[in-house]
């Protein structure tokens, strides 16, 4: 079994590489399922054109990524099509390595059983390789936010922070991981979902994490406007997440309430949109402060259905992240609902932005109405996730007892 | 009474030229007619008034007010929008039509754009900004042209210096001056717009040239068009120049497919009487190179193949025809075979049958046996996002990147900036050059699709200059003397001597965006907050309310409360 455990990752990282560099249609490139504006790989390629040819790329609005990308991929890593595809599986990789440890250090063993299956189930699920092989940022927006998640477990707090800060150069909406990522590196990652007690860790504790928190920000926010040299980027990343000027479709629900939203109800809908993904960091952390990593997982589920630009990455990290949480199975409830409506809306998402934009035989309302059973379905699937994480508290009862709530 | 009335007249009217001559301003018509190859007729009518010694007025002296203008001949309300807005040069252009650069030629005017083209030269000052008075001018043009410029706002507004460079001179103020052009291809040309511009005419449609101007027949022909062209003339003054271009057919007219034309089957109209006001009236007719044709009446004098008419008043009417007496029903050249006229032909095409992305292509075709370089400007509204990345070029499928030059790009911003792409191209000899780049469509919001939003959006045209005809001479070529003639070197001299740079308009496209249900805007954001407020409410009730173990026999009365789930 040794052997097995051994051979299996590199064998699925080969896999993956396989799959990466063979000839796949440049279609995977432009779906709009698989990358967002903020994510696509040939806006990208653009804006480090722009960048490397004396034209700001922040002056227009094809361009959102990060100017840390920026800098990255135009003097370190240069994209090419034999580079590229290296390296997204390079961050796929390195994100499933995190997963596998998280779910050690939430063990407490050096080797299990349940490894290999924790990498496939990562390298392995279509949410998450197939934006992979579109080349779209989100793969590397899951690798970082993996990172910060497996530092904190392991206690160590200072790359945990750097990687979350960096996540949030590149995604804003990842703000709402700082609670449970500060909270996860004062506790233990052990599963105490069925035994919950309040926190035993002083909040003392996180003040100098916060302050670490916000040095780090600063600190890549001032090498961020070293790159660009003015502040023009802030308004076309982040303020992008707020604002959302741009309306490609995506699997999300903010973008064809924001077409059809009349300029008058504008900002006040995107203010409460924003407010909303909001309010979900406290309730859930104050509930389950016992399992802070359960914590993070359930934000991580909110974001994949509220996210203001998702791409399948965001659902596909969710999923595979319940691999980690093997003890709440028993208690979930509609799994198999859950399932079948996930395998509804992926197969009919991709048929309908086809109908729609590629064959004209369709309109709007068709992606619409598929964006909605995903949001459904993963609405359902972080549902269940969180009845599990309570339910599992209670244990097991006795015939002719069940449990309910009042 | 009749001769009392008649001496009146011509002492006013004597009183006006004394005027008019004293004040320095100075009014000439002109109409060029030219028979194309096609068996069609180019007409061209210019109108062009001199305000002789008057400068443009310096916009640091806008917060003053202006000293008087007086103008007779001068068109007042053309004369107050220049000096409200401090403008020094201006070309507004209304067009209809595609013009067939290969079977027509070079325009006599160069600005052929369809829809409609503005572009002005303002110097820039604190009080009011350059865009402030480009504003307030676009206001004032399209309630004096009743044309809807007021459009050009923003969105199509850029500044392509190396394009539109200003053909008159620009006076030495403060801050130096700017550029401001756009365009709007889907702006229709009709009499609206033509009445108005007959106003600005001394002698507005009753007399002159001007009098040939029958909007019944000028908006039926196949390519028609209209043009205002202020420019500052240092040493001359400030020249307003009305012109109206249009291509006629005919052969479509005649009963028997004949290419005969006069005056009367064109313009359904002849010349009456001269403008009294006009210091020259001109009517000049390119003649064609075969010689089996005949002009009636005589022209005043032939010059280098064109003949000329001077309209005197006090004759009678003037009707101008030509006919091709040894020529049955016209026939037309065979197309494909018919070289073309112009220097290079450019072709653009949107290709793609995807509402999400496209694919640009330019197609440049050398008809030269010399090199040229031609100036390639796009100004792109935001409803096409460029991939500058993917700019390809291509002679024959092999990739030739190095001939394309850019010299600047600006980005286009959405709902806010188009985008402005300058480069400069090398054409080989007798080579077509394929760009290809690609281009992603936007998805606009329900309140910015226009009404018929599924007929789609008009592009502006591409400008083309091919300004560079042949290499530049090498230094250790030629030594002393000529070089032998035939060689390649005074082949190419001969090449750029007799030519200048003009300005070539492709075709405007059309792009098709990806519009949402327009009945839907209710049904759309009820829906999706029901979602969010069922997966919100879910997730609080969950948090929330407490946990209770409930038995499910029958023994109602026996219920106990575990503990919380906390």
């Amino acid at each position: 079994m040794d052997s097995d455990t051994d051979y299996a990752f590199p064998a699925l990282v080969a896999a993956r590489l396989l799959l990466a560099s063979a000839p796949l249609p440049d279609a995977l490139k432009y779906d709009q399922q698989l990358s967002s504006p903020l994510t696509s790989y040939s806006r990208l390629r653009e804006g480090i054109y722009l960048f490397q040819h004396g034209v700001d790329p922040y002056s227009g609005g094809a361009f959102r990524h990060s100017p840390l990308l920026l800098s990255l991929f135009s003097t370190v890593l240069p994209l090419t099509p034999y580079t590229s595809p290296l390296l997204w599986t390079a961050a796929d990789a390195v994100a499933a390595w995190a997963l596998v440890r998280i779910w050690r250090l939430r063990t407490g063993a050096k080797k299990t059983s349940r490894d290999r299956q924790i990498a496939a189930l990562y390298l392995l699920n279509p949410y998450i390789f197939l934006p992979s092989l579109a080349l779209s940022t989100s793969s590397i927006e899951n690798m970082l936010c993996l990172l910060a998640l497996m530092f904190a477990c392991r206690g160590r707090t200072s790359a945990s922070l750097l990687s979350l800060a960096t996540l949030l150069q590149l995604s804003l909406p990842s703000i709402l991981l700082l609670a449970p990522v500060l909270l996860l590196n004062i506790t233990r990652p052990v599963s105490r979902l069925a035994l919950p007690q309040p926190m035993d860790a002083p909040l003392k504790r996180v003040i100098p994490l916060i302050v670490e928190f916000l040095g780090y920000s600063a600190l890549l926010t001032f090498a961020s406007t070293l790159v660009c040299g003015n502040w023009s980027w802030v308004e076309k990343t982040w303020g992008a997440s707020l604002t959302l000027p741009d309306l490609t479709p995506n699997p999300g629900l903010w973008w064809y309430f924001f077409t059809e939203m009349f300029d008058h109800f504008r900002p006040f809908f995107l203010m409460v949109f924003s407010v909303h993904l909001l309010i979900y960091v406290a309730p859930l952390c104050i509930k389950f402060q016992h399992d802070m990593l359960y914590a993070a997982f359930l934000l991580i589920g909110v974001l994949a259905v509220f996210k203001p630009y998702p791409t399948l990455s965001d659902p596909g990290l969710f999923l595979s992240m319940f691999s980690i949480f093997p003890e709440i199975y028993p208690y979930l409830r509609h799994p198999i609902v859950t399932a079948l409506i996930h395998l509804h809306a992926s197969l009919l998402l991709p048929l309908f932005n086809s109908l729609w934009l590629r064959q004209g035989t369709g309109n709007a309302n068709f992606f619409y109405a598929s964006t909605l059973v995903f949001g459904m379905g993963n609405g359902a699937a972080l549902l269940d996730a969180i009845w599990a994480g309570l339910r599992i508290a209670i244990g097991e009862l006795k015939e002719g007892y069940e449990v309910a709530q009042e | 009474m009749r001769w009392r009335g008649c001496w009146r007249a011509g002492f006013l009217l004597a009183l006006h030229l004394v005027a008019a001559s004293a004040q320095g301003e100075v009014f000439e018509e002109d109409l060029t007619l030219r028979p194309l190859r096609d068996g069609k007729l180019e007409a061209r009518f210019s109108f062009a008034t001199v305000l002789k010694g008057a400068t443009p007025r310096d916009p640091g002296a806008l917060t003053i007010d202006d000293e008087a203008q007086h103008y007779t001949l001068f068109p007042l309300a053309l004369g107050q929008i220049l000096r409200e807005h401090a403008v020094t040069e201006l070309h507004l252009t209304l067009n209809a039509g595609k013009w067939n650069y290969d079977h027509w030629g070079y325009p006599e005017e160069p600005g052929v754009g369809t829809g409609a083209e503005l572009w002005v030269w303002m110097a820039d000052t604190s009080p009011s900004s350059v865009d402030e008075r480009w504003q307030g001018l676009r206001h004032s043009l399209a309630g004096l042209f009743c044309a809807s410029l007021g459009h050009l706002d923003d969105q199509r507004t850029t500044s392509p210096v190396l394009t539109f460079q200003p053909e008159g001179s620009l006076p030495n103020f403060t801050h130096p001056h700017q550029l401001r052009h756009a365009t709007l291809p889907s702006e229709h040309v009709c009499t609206e717009n033509l009445t108005p511009f007959l106003k600005l005419l001394p002698c507005k449609s009753l007399s002159g040239i001007a009098s040939l101007l029958n909007p019944h027949r000028l908006f039926d022909a196949d390519w028609h068009g209209l043009g205002v062209h202020v420019r500052y003339r240092e040493g001359a003054g400030v020249e307003v120049r009305l012109a109206f271009q249009a291509v006629f057919d005919p052969v479509r007219y005649s009963h028997n497919m004949r290419r005969d034309w006069s005056l009367r089957s064109v313009f359904d109209r002849t010349i009456e009487r001269a403008c009294p006001v006009a210091r020259s009236s001109k009517v000049r007719i390119e003649l064609p190179s075969e010689t089996s044709y005949a002009i009636t009446p005589g022209p005043t004098d032939v010059v280098n193949n064109v003949a000329t008419f001077a309209i005197d008043s006090g004759k009678e009417a003037l009707d101008i025809s030509m006919q091709w007496p040894e020529e049955g029903s016209f026939e037309y050249q065979d197309t494909s075979k018919a070289p073309p006229l112009t220097d290079i032909s450019v072709r653009r095409n949107l290709e793609g049958t995807s509402q999400a992305e496209a694919r640009l292509t330019l197609e440049l075709t050398n008809n030269l046996p010399v090199q040229v370089s031609a100036g390639y400007l796009e100004t792109m509204p935001w409803h096409l996002q460029f991939y500058l990345h993917t700019l390809r070029a291509y002679i024959g499928g092999a990739p030739r990147d190095d001939l394309v030059n850019i010299i600047s790009y600006s980005p286009p911003v959405p709902h806010s900036r188009p985008a402005l792409l300058q480069a400069v191209l090398t054409l080989p000899p007798h080579a077509t050059l394929h760009l290809t780049m690609d281009v992603s469509k936007p998805f606009l919001r329900y309140t910015e699709h226009p009404p018929d939003a599924q007929r789609g959006w008009d592009l502006p045209p591409a400008v083309v200059v091919p300004f560079a005809f042949g290499d530049l001479p090498n230094s250790n070529g030629t030594a002393a003397g000529e070089p032998p003639s035939g060689s390649p070197q005074t082949q190419q001299r001969a090449f750029a001597q007799g030519r200048r740079p003009r300005r070539m308009y492709t075709p405007v496209m059309l792009v098709d965006l990806a519009t949402p249900d327009f009945s839907m805007p209710y049904n759309v954001i009820i829906m999706s907050c029901t979602l969010i407020a069922l997966i919100f409410g879910s997730v609080f009730n969950l948090l929330t309310r407490r946990f209770v173990v409930v038995e499910v026999d029958a023994r109602p009365e026996k219920q106990t409360a575990a503990d919380d789930a906390r």
